[in-house]
């Protein structure tokens, strides 16, 4: 009765994650919408939507066991990240505030509208062998003019939406993975994946994406965060116009 | 990407299973006072329960907003008395029930307290004690943390699984017999929850012969689907070597046998409650089941609920049913069935609706038409008011 197809699924799906996890070595990649550059002067009122953050430890057999601290910190300390980030950049960025009633089932409805036109752009445009022939010279995605309510709600321009997996390998799970190497058997030890969008909250269109399956810094510090928030944000766009370049360089 | 999301996912989800059965011996031993996830104020202990709690927190926020949760509160409150009468005022506090739209027979327990209930569930429950059969099975999961003695198994035997795969052959026997051994624990978990379900009930004036009588019930219907297929009933077959739960035969005779031991005449089922309970739900519920497109399982309900006489709600959803099907004498059944319900005073505007479609397709076209006629005069406001006008002939 419970979730027994599904306890099936984990269990045929575990390879699919270590074949995944190694993509290969441009496993870092990010799309722009063409021509798209904030506005030269004025402000710019970025709301961020509460990250979908998981921070857990790979077991040896390849079993993530998520760690709610871990999770905790790391939620909290990418936060921070990316308010300096775009505070550097001259970026106003709140956190969208947690909503209740019919506000919160719109937030909700797009979380997963966006997971879905995101997933599309990385799998269609990001990533070799699954491009589409109409989508090979643009980056047109969008959400629907309907965002614009969400700018209302939170008051903001654009919206960051974030995503980041991680999982660390167990002493067992490293242990495995030189055994492994040993045997010329592949048992990769880790999982760190992670991903960012920029929608225009007035058009609802999809103006900036960036996805990650092999991410660097460890999001349990500050530090680390930092350093994932920098890589995540590679190719953000800059303002329009000269001045802007010295900013962000 | 996808899968990769999906698969992690499920790492979460997949937590709910299986206990060595000598847990609560083992807490025994310790000497130091242990509480159970349902007492008043509980914390997770340790980090892989904590894990799994704060990944279901975030799996109940997107359960809080999804647009299959049916938030009736009449309905809810009703769903939550009886739990709360089965397990007890003090324990049912800890968990949180949410209905969900789904037209299938299933209950679900997440470690942290969120109890999932199919509206199918709903449907085929006959009285208050069946559906309390399947509540205080979910909560004797929950009460046994049964998820985190899953997960754990699972990261032993996973990691056993890890090493031997780098051993030949051998390997590959030794893997299979470890996946074999997860899913014999899942099943002891379940009969485990099945006889603190039966307690709940006994212990709580429901008759514990409810517990039997559901599995009973529920063969019965997947002898009905096969029957209307023209295959072998499924009631026997679920998944063999890696069947998570006990054989559902095996289940409703071990169950009878326990109830029997109970004794007592004092038990009641509070199937009347019941139907009154759930009356404003039953047509909509019943519409869901007509959907799924099991004709067989689907008329096994209707005449299962219309043990006491056919209503005008169950004639029109059986007009509804042979309609669907639209096998050769259908429509003449289906025009005939709401017909009948027209003829108990039933007021609901939709039998004129299938009536007219019904006769229509069975080339009685002016009949049909004066029906739509009269259908769109008593329901002036119907969504699909332009389409039926068209088919009707009104401008």
């Amino acid at each position: 009765m419970t979730f027994r197809v599904i306890l099936a699924f984990l269990l045929l799906g575990l390879p699919a994650i270590a074949a995944h996890a190694h993509m290969g070595v441009a496993s870092e990649k990010s799309a722009l919408k063409e021509g798209f550059a904030f506005p030269e002067k004025g402000s710019v009122r970025i709301l961020l939507f509460r990250p979908d953050v998981i921070v857990g430890k790979q077991s040896t057999g390849g079993l993530d066991q998520p760690n709610a601290d871990w999770t905790a910190q790391a939620r909290d300390h990418l936060v921070t990240s990316l308010g300096k980030a775009q505070g550097t950049r001259s970026n106003n960025m709140k956190l969208m505030p947690e909503l209740s009633g019919e506000d919160a089932l719109l937030m909700a409805d797009y979380r997963s509208l966006f997971r879905v036109v995101a997933d599309a752009a990385i799998t269609h445009k990001l990533f070799p062998g699954n491009l589409l022939p109409t989508k090979k010279e643009k980056f047109d995605w969008t959400m629907g003019a309907g965002a614009s309510r969400l700018g209302t709600i939170g008051g903001g321009d654009y919206g960051l939406f974030m995503y980041t997996y991680d999982s660390y390998g167990s002493p067992g799970r490293n242990a495995l993975q030189v055994m492994g190497l040993v045997n010329g058997l592949d048992a990769s030890s880790g999982v760190h994946i992670g991903y960012a969008g920029l929608v225009d909250l007035k058009t609802g269109d999809l103006v900036w994406i960036n996805a990650d399956v092999r991410m660097g810094g460890d999001v349990r510090t500050a530090e680390g965060a930092d350093k994932r928030v920098a890589q995540l944000l590679e190719n953000f766009p800059l303002r329009a116009g000269p001045a802007t370049k010295a900013v962000t360089q | 990407m996808k899968s990769l999301l999906g698969i992690a996912l499920m790492a979460v989800i997949a937590t709910t299973s299986f206990t060595p059965a000598n847990g609560a011996n083992e807490k025994e031993n310790t000497g130091t006072l242990q509480l159970l996830p349902s007492a008043f104020d509980y914390k997770p202990q340790g980090d892989d329960e904590r894990g799994l709690w704060m990944q279901m927190d975030e799996e109940e926020r997107s359960v809080k907003a999804s647009k299959f949760l049916i938030t009736d509160p009449e309905l809810n409150t009703y769903v939550r008395g009886i739990l709360c009468r089965t397990v007890g005022e003090d324990r049912c506090g800890s968990t949180r029930i949410y209905i969900m739209r789904t037209p299938q027979f299933n209950a679900m327990m997440a470690p942290n307290g969120m109890m999932i209930v199919w509206s199918g569930l709903l449907l085929r429950a006959r009285n208050e004690a069946e559906l309390a059969t399947v509540l205080g099975h979910e909560f004797g999961h929950f009460e046994n943390q049964h998820s985190l003695q899953s997960f754990r198994d699972l990261r032993a035997k996973t990691d056993a699984m890890a090493w031997l795969s780098f051993v030949p052959y051998v390997g590959v026997i030794g893997q299979i017999g470890l996946i074999g051994s997860v899913f014999k624990f899942n099943r002891d978990m379940e009969q485990q929850a099945d006889m603190v379900a039966l307690n709940y009930l006994a212990d709580s004036g429901y008759d514990p012969m409810a517990a039997s009588d559901i599995w009973e019930q529920l063969r019965a219907e997947m002898d009905a689907t096969a029957a209307e297929r023209n295959r072998k009933s499924m009631k026997d077959h679920n998944g063999g070597f890696f069947a998570t739960h006990p054989n559902s035969g095996d289940r409703m005779n071990y169950l009878r046998t326990a109830a029997i031991k109970k004794g007592g005449d004092h038990y009641r089922n509070g199937a009347a409650e019941y139907r009154t309970a759930l009356r404003n739900w039953w047509p909509k519920l019943i519409d869901d089941q007509i959907k799924v497109n099991d004709f067989g399982a689907t008329d096994f309900l209707l005449q299962r609920l219309a043990k006491d006489g056919w209503t005008g709600e169950l004639l029109y959803a059986r007009g509804e049913l042979f309609r669907a099907r639209g096998k050769e004498g259908d429509f003449d059944k289906a025009a005939e069935l709401y017909q009948q319900s027209i003829n108990t005073k039933s007021n609901i505007a939709e039998n004129w609706r299938g009536l007219g479609l019904a006769l229509m397709r069975s080339g009685k076209k002016n009949a049909g038409q004066k029906a739509l006629r009269e259908y769109l005069l008593k329901s002036p406001a119907a969504p699909d008011k332009s389409m039926i006008a068209m088919m009707a002939g009104v401008n």
